[in-house]
């Protein structure tokens, strides 16, 4: 019947179509065809892959393997250090601080791209880099990264207020012949060389960029060691940049630990010049169930981080971390604190709760919030959501910074039901008048089930159920902007580090920074903002830790936050794989050292 | 000529529908939905950078004139780029839709096939051990949610707990045989949450065609059960059954494959739709939304003209 | 000319009185009907005494260990923060009741009343005017609707229920409007226009409800097809908000699932098959019963 012919036509047409539109050649047996290749997995998806807007965590990782950055992190040092990347040694710096001469590598080129005349990558120059950062400045880009730069770079946000003309000289941001950068800031800036080694200051070819135009977010063109073939919502596929500069591999450089780090074999890769795979494929994929599955099949994603559900029953014990013999024999494991925190702070900007023009109040408010505080179980919350394994620290400094105190004083993450009551009866505080403490959460099953506990917490020292209420919101960008509005009393949320400096965690306290910035606390402590701008122009030393550490003590006299927990990234990859997974900071970019067997 | 005229009157009566479907979703989930401004926002902006970004998103522009600029849009299908990848749109669209299909069709038919086989078989045994099992089984089908039947049929013949004979995840097309391989396990779950649906309604429409005179008559003079079956009922039949089958086929691109989508890793358009929702990615949503209400009233049209094909004394009034 | 009182009362008559006290005895002769109707009866006892406090309202409260096992204290066992699952099944049987009635009888009303007028002025504006909301409403993928409304309501809590209503009313009202499309057309509707009542009159107290055997049997659809989206939509995260739900308990159990726990997923999908199946052998036991022509 017509009625067959048409299914079968359609049917047909669609499998062809279906073949024709998807994505990659070869298949992902890593040896077959005696082709490297490598899958990796990931939780989420990225949006765009221009390093201008690659603030997601998911699209650093792409972003650090298509791009180039002046410096990078090496790649075994833990803690983590900087070396030059695309610049060819550690900067000069002026005695004032003020002036940074950064020499570049030369004959480095861009990969190869129709963008270019001729199709053929270009040599990068300091004048790339310019463009890049001031693209960061430009409204039309929709730009993420200009906090790092606003208020630093002599010219720069002068320049942008005069309309982004590319053609326009910054005087802080030159380029002052093709192999030299000099940045001129306006005021010291200690960390500006880790900004140097973000995603968001990786050197992009403005003939790509113009090429492009918007499409640029999902074709990329750098000088990174790989260049995207394929991208779409479910992977992303990277090809070895032909181009890449040649940098043969170096232990000692790298800051190789042979005492934790043989086992991963990475001495092999002495010697030889990255990157090593003939193929890197990345996998978004968000259920923890479908990234397990995937990963114990064999031959599909062959490194992904343990998904906590899963840790149970892999895992033999969890202090020290070691695998199942069933999966020790398959598999590879290697742990380390993620670069960041979870807490939740109050918002001060509510009387109910926060500031309060009459002393008395606000004193009672205080209490309130500290009892809330000692009345959180962080032992319950690791165990339920983390393994129990997350680590728990008071204050905002976490163990991700140089600056992490082990030794300060734990009370402020020790429950103590006894104390709290005695806190809220002491200052008048009842079932009755406790004001209503409205959650702010993201939809999802995990943020229910925190919002459940949490709630659970408050009912052991008094805090009626119906006063604890959930607010939930549709997307992630709905909450930020109730966040930046100033609309929630309570602010659960997470913080990754942008470098190893606490000044990446103490701004989150910083009275500048209030709403809509980062300060959605809203503190404003006079003696804290100056210490803080006292810390600011400091290089690291142990008068600037001893700044840091009392400006921590402040936030947790205070009673601002319920802080924190780090997550303990657990990483699992196949045994013919040699890598060593990065510290989150870094963001993918160990991906470029990966070698399979 | 006179089916033209039909056609012809018939698009005409679908712009008002198309006016009426655009409109409201333009009012849902352009005005009124998500923002987008803070997605796209870095990390310690400042009000000035908020501004720029909703001028840049077009949020600062009134009503009548945003509604305008969708329906130009509309009209020359150029639906710009999308807000979080830069991607244009009709790029995007033409990627990820014929993913969907092909996910989708093989259940899809499938699941209508079996159906009007089985029901073929329990209408003809009526009322027999046959009937009821079928009915029961049917009855079961429709309680069970499509959601727990895909992590279900996951775990049983994706994952390394199960049979592990299918991949979990993904969409590596280069061959038939990988095509099988990856859409097996989505088929599995959609022909069995859809069989029963489907089985339960066409067993109605045979069984009341079956009742008819005619049917009787042709029983009482001799006539084959297989030969009432293929030639009296059937084509009697085949309105609702074609009526059915051709007014999903809009909905089981987009509706259908989203969880299949998102729970198998699949790029294709539903996926993209529900994500352009909840994201405020309005490019994106005005070319998705669009794009069902034509193929609705398509499908529409295309369900009446078959009607008079099928039976000549439907009237083209 | 005045017609006798006993005239007019016979020709106003319904031509289906005799349907119900028929449609009763037909019922209760189909088993598995009957047994549907207990068993829909017993959830109901349930949900009505979560909503009168008498049990599971501490379905909230950490009692136990993360994922415990079954036990005499935890029936199904304790979820990832330690909250009994079996409490939290129960407590999701008076969600799943409210949003089914409350669906089911709101969009069961709205649709019968625009498809009475629908069918009633067939041909006329009202007419053109509901088919074509219908049209709208139809041309607009279901979860995409739910979301867009959940959105530009604010996540308020009600949302959900104002899109299922706004879907599921145009199923009810396509089968009114034909229905009383041919329901226009009989004497009793002439002899009622004869002695002057109004057409709105007419439509509420005499045609309306002639179709209350299609209402009963839509509601009850509606009710089921309420329960089941809820479960995809809450999964989606757009379904709902404030308590418990058989759909957030399955979206709770997807994360634990290949971890070896399913105690989440059993007891959620076997209370929710339970109702559902119950409900649609009730919907085919009555739909059997109320249809005039069906020959069993």
């Amino acid at each position: 019947m017509a009625m067959w012919r048409f299914i079968g036509t359609v049917t047909l047409s669609s499998l062809l179509l279906a073949c024709s539109a998807s994505d990659d050649a070869g298949n992902s047996h890593a040896a077959v065809n005696d082709k490297k290749v490598f899958r990796y997995a990931m939780g989420g998806s990225p949006t765009s892959l221009d390093p201008v807007q690659s603030g997601n965590a998911y699209a650093n990782v792409i972003v650090s393997n298509v791009f180039d950055t002046l410096y990078n992190y090496k790649y075994l040092a833990r803690p983590p250090e900087l070396k030059p990347g695309l610049a060819e040694a550690m900067p000069e710096v002026s005695d004032d601080g003020l002036v940074y001469t950064i020499p570049l590598k030369q004959g480095v080129l861009f990969a190869d791209d129709p963008a270019f005349p001729g199709g053929k990558g270009r040599e990068v120059t300091a004048a790339d880099f310019v463009y890049s950062i001031k693209r960061h400045f430009d409204p039309a880009t929709r730009p993420q990264g200009a906090w790092l730069w606003q208020d630093r770079i002599k010219g720069l946000d002068e320049w942008k207020a005069a309309g982004s003309d590319y053609s326009a000289e910054i005087a802080g941001l030159r380029a002052v012949d093709p192999y030299t950068v000099r940045i001129e800031l306006t005021r010291p800036y200690p960390q500006l060389l880790y900004t140097l080694a973000m995603g968001f200051s990786a050197v992009v070819p403005a003939e790509a960029v113009e090429t492009y135009g918007r499409e640029f977010g999902i074709r990329p063109v750098g000088s990174g060691a790989f260049r995207l073939e394929s991208f779409n919502t479910a992977k992303a596929v990277l090809l070895p940049n032909s181009n890449y500069r040649d940098e043969p591999f170096n232990l000692i450089e790298e800051g190789y630990d042979p005492a934790t780090q043989a086992y991963t074999r990475v001495a092999e890769l002495e010697g030889r010049s990255p990157p090593f795979l003939d193929r890197l494929e990345i996998d978004f994929i968000q259920e923890g169930s479908a990234l397990w599955s995937s990963f114990t099949k064999g031959d599909e994603v062959q490194m992904a981080s343990l998904p906590d559900e899963q840790v149970e029953f892999v895992l033999d014990s969890t202090r020290p971390v070691i695998l199942k013999p069933e999966f020790a024999e398959k598999y590879q494991l290697a742990t380390g604190p993620e670069a960041g925190f979870v807490y939740s702070n109050f918002n001060l900007d509510f009387p109910e709760m926060g500031y309060n023009p009459d002393p008395e109040r606000n004193a009672r408010n205080k209490a309130l919030r500290c009892a809330v505080i000692r009345s959180f179980d962080w032992p319950a919350r690791n165990d339920s959501f983390y393994m129990g394994l997350g680590q728990v620290f008071p204050g905002v400094i976490p163990p991700g910074v140089p600056e992490f105190d082990e030794a300060m004083p734990r009370d402020s993450v020790t429950r103590d039901v006894a104390y709290a009551k005695q806190l809220l009866a002491d200052n008048g505080w009842t079932p009755d008048n406790l004001p209503t403490l409205t959650y702010g959460t993201v939809a999802g099953v995990k943020s229910r089930l925190f919002f459940e506990q949490f709630r659970a917490f408050l009912k052991d020292i008094g805090y009626p159920s119906e006063k604890v209420v959930l607010k939930r919101y549709a997307t992630f960008g709905d909450i930020v902007r109730a966040w930046s509005r100033s609309e929630l009393p309570f602010v659960s949320k997470g913080w990754g580090l942008d470098y190893p400096d606490a000044e990446n965690t103490l701004q989150l306290f910083y009275g500048p920074n209030a709403s809509p910035g980062s300060n959605d606390a809203n503190y404003a402590n006079p003696k804290y903002d100056a210490l803080f701008e006292q810390a600011a122009t400091m290089a690291p030393s142990d008068e600037r830790t001893a700044i840091y550490r009392q400006m921590n003590q402040m936030l947790v006299d205070d009673c601002v936050a319920v802080t924190g927990l780090t997550r303990m990234r657990i990483t699992l990859w196949h045994n013919n794989v040699i890598a060593v997974p990065d510290s989150s900071i870094v963001g993918g970019g160990f991906l470029r050292y990966v070698d399979v067997d | 000529m006179e089916l033209l005229q039909y056609t012809l009157r018939k698009l005409i009566a679908g712009i008002p529908l198309i006016f009426g479907v655009t409109f409201i979703s333009f009012l849902l989930m352009v005005y009124f939905g998500p923002d987008k401004t803070y997605d796209l926002l870095g990390k310690n902006p400042t009000e000035q950078q908020i501004a720029e970004i909703r001028s840049e998103l077009g949020y600062d522009q009134p009503f009548v004139a945003r509604y305008f600029n969708y329906v130009t849009e509309l009209a020359t299908l150029n639906f710009g780029r999308s807000e979080s990848t830069g991607e244009k749109v009709s790029d995007l669209l033409a990627r990820t839709i014929p993913v969907s299909l092909a996910l989708v069709t093989p259940g899809f038919v499938l699941g209508n096939l079996f159906g009007v086989l089985l029901a073929l078989f329990a209408a003809s045994r009526r009322g027999s051990w046959v009937d009821k099992t079928i009915m029961g089984c049917s009855a079961v089908g429709m309680s069970i949610s499509f959601l727990i039947a895909i992590i279900a049929f996951q775990l049983v013949f994706s994952s390394s707990y199960g049979l592990g004979w299918f991949p979990v995840r993904g969409w590596n097309i280069h061959s038939p045989l990988d095509y099988l391989r990856y859409v097996t396990v989505p088929t599995l779950a959609t022909v069995f949450v859809a069989l029963g649906y489907n089985t339960r309604f066409y067993r109605a429409v045979i069984v009341e065609e079956l009742s008819r005179d005619h049917v009787r008559t042709a029983k009482a003079f001799g006539v084959s059960p297989a030969k009432i079956l293929s030639v009296h009922v059937l084509k009697n039949c085949a309105i609702p059954i074609i009526t059915r089958v051709v007014f999903s086929i809009p909905f089981i691109v987009i509706s259908g494959s989203l969880l299949l989508e998102t729970y198998f890793g699949i790029p294709g358009v539903g996926k993209v739709a529900f994500d352009a929702i909840t994201t405020g990615n309005q490019p994106v949503l005005k070319a998705v939304v669009g794009l069902t209400a034509v193929l609705f009233v398509l499908a529409q049209i295309l369900t009446d003209i078959l009607y008079r094909v099928a039976d000549p004394r439907v009237s083209l009034n | 000319m005045a017609a006798a009182p006993e005239t007019i009362a016979l020709v106003a008559a319904p031509p289906h009185q005799g349907l119900w006290s028929k449609a009763f005895h037909k019922f209760c002769r189909d088993r598995a009907g009957l047994v549907g109707l207990w068993v829909v009866v017993l959830y109901a006892i349930v949900a009505l005494g979560v909503w009168l406090g008498l049990w599971a309202s501490d379905w909230a409260e950490v009692t136990g260990p993360k994922w415990g096992p079954v036990s005499a204290e935890h029936w199904f066992g304790t979820n990832l923060i330690g909250q009994d699952i079996f409490a939290r099944a129960l407590y999701s049987t008076r969600t799943a009741f409210e949003l089914g009635l409350v669906v089911a009888v709101l969009s069961t009303f709205v649709g019968a009343v625009l498809g009475a007028f629908a069918g009633f002025f067939s041909g006329g504006w009202i007419d053109e005017l509901v088919l074509w909301f219908m049209g709208v409403i139809d041309s607009i993928p279901f979860y995409l609707l739910v979301a867009a409304i959940a959105f530009s309501l604010g996540d308020s809590p009600y949302a959900m229920y104002i899109a299922m209503i706004a879907t599921f009313w145009v199923g009810t009202s396509r089968l009114v409007r034909g229905e009383v499309i041919k329901l226009k057309e009989l004497e009793f509707v002439e002899a009622a226009h004869a002695i002057g009542l109004s057409e709105v009159a007419i439509i509420f107290r005499h045609i309306l409800p002639n179709t209350f055997h299609i209402l009963l049997v839509q509601a009850t659809i509606t009710f089921v097809a309420a329960i089941k989206s809820e479960v995809i939509l809450s999964f989606l995260g757009i379904g709902i908000q404030d308590g418990m739900s058989w759909g957030l308990m399955i979206a709770e159990s997807t994360i634990e699932v290949l971890a070896g726990f399913f105690n989440n997923f059993i007891a959620a999908s076997l209370l929710m098959f339970g109702l559902v199946m119950a409900f649609n052998m009730f919907s085919d036991a009555l739909q059997d019963a109320l249809d005039p022509r069906s020959v069993r």
